[in-house]
């Protein structure tokens, strides 16, 4: 824990100086530069803080996507920044210090640092695990109660203790739990047995969906299916915005000027070389992302940025052969049509809307999995294709 | 982690919001102003993030292969703020772009991004619409007292 603090520490010094200088530099390509070292450092302060997949997602949108845009539209307005005539804004310094000094004296009610005993790990998270992970406390194999978890501690809203029992084959205590007395309609298991396992067996032994070892990518897409939906559908929305933006009538055709690097040997090359591989790892991200970190917004980033590299050296005539503008618009529909599709599958099998366990009645694990790899299918076809259409049409705009 | 160092993280998340905030206020550059707003988020994110810790955890990604050595039985970090912010860094380059297009819309409308000089520009046109309205109202005037 103490290098987890002192990696910290440093890398947020760091973090820090980088975001004044964003702030300060007067040219704006410098500033857009910047802002890919930033969230650079970021992703090394998320994964310093074992969080994998918010790492490799700000390292790929942050790091990648967000710089080639930020880079695609100074190259249509402005290189730098108009003098100021002084260089500190005195009023907004005095408000952000005031703000800023609110909020710190509001941190000293914090919990410390890693607190085994903040409420965040405590409230609700035996129940939302034991819904989406088959993570129940003081199960053999999972997570066991962090030191000084006293069970009593935890409580629901009446201030009443939950009944999470130990036994994790007991499934039985969800339709008696705290929750479903309240109304609050728990994911239906029909009774299954926890499935027989054999020693070696890579699956964790487990009853209900305990199929999906990474925990992000199951509550992502179980616990909160909806929310995920939605976040796709603002992309989704973000995409469409762009083409009504900035995309010129159709009878103008789609391509106003294009500057291919066909040219650099060396760039041709190599991108011939790494773009199959960068679509290949892209892929791969997406179908295992409910088995280790990534899944459909880092595996869609991933491809789109493929699709951009491709762009950028060969130029966009040479993209809208391989993917025209009317198919990358269709797929962006897709991903959101497949995402909801799977939700409407578990709907017509008898389950409720987005309950993956229905898809494979034999084995609701399995059945997890499978809803799990299909919805971020959906999740990175969508997002792989808002980015190349937003970039597209950054691209497009003719330079001034 | 007890002390100044297990808050450390917290007052981190201000100062990175303050100097997103900071350069909301202060820099009349739209596009500055854009980068600030994602400083300001990635404050929020750096809140959250910190939040999910626990002394002695590791990623929320279950250990499964049991080769008879001793098994990681926990603690893991809490997951549930790495979802959310996972999906909010997407949204964020999301709100970045629909930002962007906005903003080369008034680059071709203004010839400008410097938010002062278009509400200057703005002013102008208000006041050329006024004057127009004057004269406008000014000839009706004219013409009633001609038909009068």
């Amino acid at each position: 824990m103490t290098a987890v603090i002192l990696i910290d520490t440093f890398l947020l010094i760091l973090v820090t100086i980088t975001a004044v200088a964003i702030i300060e530099v007067r040219n704006l390509y410098a500033s857009a530069m910047l802002t890919s070292v930033y969230s650079l450092l970021m992703a090394l302060v998320w994964v310093n803080m074992h969080s994998m997949d918010v790492a490799f997602t700000e390292a790929a949108v942050g790091g990648g996507i967000s710089t080639i845009l930020l880079i695609g539209t100074l190259v249509h307005t402005a290189r730098e920044e108009k003098p100021q005539k002084s260089r500190v804004h005195w009023k907004a310094a005095a408000v952000t210090a005031l703000c800023g000094a609110a909020l710190i004296y509001g941190t000293f009610d914090m919990p410390r640092f890693g607190d085994p005993k903040a409420p965040i790990h405590h409230y609700r998270v035996p129940e939302m695990m034991a819904q989406t992970v088959g993570f129940i406390n003081g199960t053999p194999g999972k997570q066991k109660p962090p030191e000084g978890f006293d069970h009593t501690e935890y409580r629901s809203f009446n201030n009443t203790v939950a009944d999470v029992p130990a036994d994790p084959t007991d499934t039985a205590w969800r339709e008696r739990s705290l929750m479903a007395q309240h109304g609050i309609i728990l994911p239906k298991v029909n009774g299954h047995a926890p499935a027989h396992v054999e020693p070696g067996h890579t699956h964790p032994p487990d009853d209900f969906n305990g199929h999906v070892p990474n925990s992000v990518t199951s509550l992502l897409a179980a616990y909160r299916g909806y929310d995920t939906m939605f976040e796709t559908t603002v992309i989704f929305t973000a995409g469409v915005s762009l083409i009504m933006l900035l995309r010129r009538p159709r009878r103008e055709g789609y391509l106003q000027r294009s500057a291919p690097l066909v040219d650099q040997t060396i760039l041709r090359v190599v991108g011939k070389m790494s773009i199959p591989f960068i679509l290949l790892f892209g892929l791969y991200v997406i179908t295992h992302g409910e088995l280790g970190p990534g899944g459909g917004f880092q595996g869609g980033v991933a491809v789109a940025c493929a699709f951009i590299l491709f762009a950028l050296i060969f130029g966009r005539p040479a993209l809208y052969r391989v993917l025209p503008p009317p198919v990358s618009d269709l797929l962006t529909g897709l991903g959101v049509l497949v995402y909801s599709g799977t939700g409407a599958a578990c709907l017509l099998l008898g389950g409720q809307f987005l309950d993956y366990s229905m898809l494979d009645l034999a084995s609701p694990g399995d059945g997890e999995a499978l809803g799990m790899t299909l919805v971020e299918y959906g999740v990175g076809i969508t997002v792989s294709m808002v980015m190349l259409t937003i970039f597209n049409q950054l691209a497009e705009e003719q330079s001034t | 982690m007890t002390g100044v160092l297990g808050i450390y993280n917290y007052w981190i998340y201000v100062v990175l919001m303050m100097i997103g905030l900071y350069g909301v206020i202060a820099k009349p550059n739209l596009i500055k102003q854009a980068i600030a707003l994602g400083l300001f988020q990635t404050g929020i994110f750096l809140y959250y993030i910190s939040m999910a810790v626990i002394d002695g955890g590791t990623a929320p990604i279950w250990t499964t292969i049991d080769d008879g050595a001793q098994k990681f039985q926990g603690p893991y970090d809490n997951p549930l703020p790495h979802v959310l912010i996972l999906t909010a860094i997407v949204v964020s380059v999301s709100v970045l772009a629909v930002a962007l297009a906005l903003i080369i819309n008034i680059k071709r409308r203004y010839g400008t991004i410097e938010a002062d000089q278009i509400e200057l520009m703005d002013q102008e046109d208000r006041l050329a619409e006024f004057q127009a309205g004057q004269t406008l109202d000014a000839a009706d005037a004219a013409e009633a007292r001609h038909h009068a």
